[in-house]
């Protein structure tokens, strides 16, 4: 029951953030479900994904229908990010992520810089 | 032309990262929108919801398929999730864009530091 209780509380900070920002919260969930829940890399990974589905379902009907959103840019990226999710899913089982996570950590704190400053 | 194959390309970065990090993409696809292709900020975000769902449906199949998948986790959590994206994403169209900007590129460089902290504590 607890157990239950601390899920769904965390999972309503990570909706809030999520809908705030405009990313599915994955970014939290992970390391959420890894340190305070001790579920392994790869099932917080994959549980990650499935939780991101409803919450970004909700966060675009919201934001279409504040007129916030290009379903035609959105088509055309869809397409090449199903193709990358399917190459991306497929590999993630091989490799060990660490040396990605630090490469992608130090283009997360650039890209952070630069959208501050500009 | 070499519009679509940016977007295609942006796209495809955004899926690959997506699938091996398990994240939605957003944290990727919303910076990419708005420095490449000069999108307003919360366009970019309601762009970037749009395409993680596709997205995260292509990875949660390979994932169920791997037998991955935590589901008790993920109904509560998803739950939870809801609620909050439901509160917050009515509540972010009345912040203005320059501010939503620079809180985004705040969680970003949050979200860089925890990501190097973590690797570093795993070895």
């Amino acid at each position: 029951m607890t157990e239950r209780l601390k899920f769904a509380g965390a999972g309503f900070v990570v909706g809030v953030l999520s809908g705030l920002l405009g990313v599915g919260g994955g970014i939290f969930l992970v390391p959420i479900m890894v340190t305070y829940f001790n579920i392994t890399q790869h099932i917080a990974q994959a549980t990650s994904m499935a939780i991101v589905i409803p919450t970004a379902l909700i966060s675009s009907i919201i934001y279409g229908f504040h007129g916030n959103t290009d379903v035609n840019l959105a088509l055309n990226l869809i397409v090449g990010s199903i193709l990358g999710a399917s190459i991306g899913a497929r590999i993630m089982k091989r490799i060990p992520p660490i040396r990605l996570q630090q490469l992608f950590a130090v283009l997360l704190i650039v890209v952070g810089v630069r959208m501050v400053l500009t | 032309m070499t519009m679509i194959m940016m977007i295609f390309g942006i796209g495809l970065t955004a899926g690959v990262l997506s699938g091996i990090l398990g994240i939605g993409g957003g944290v990727v696809l919303v910076p990419m929108l708005v420095l490449l292709l000069g999108i307003t900020q919360h366009t970019a975000q309601g762009i970037s919801m749009l395409v993680i769902i596709p997205t995260s449906i292509v990875s949660v199949w390979y994932f169920y398929k791997e037998r991955l998948i935590n589901y008790q986790a993920a109904a509560y959590l998803a739950g939870g999730a809801a609620v909050g994206a439901f509160i917050s994403a009515n509540f972010v169209q009345a912040v203005p864009a320059s501010e939503l900007k620079r809180i985004f590129g705040i969680f970003v460089i949050f979200a860089g530091f925890r990501m190097i902290w973590a690797t570093r504590k795993r070895k």
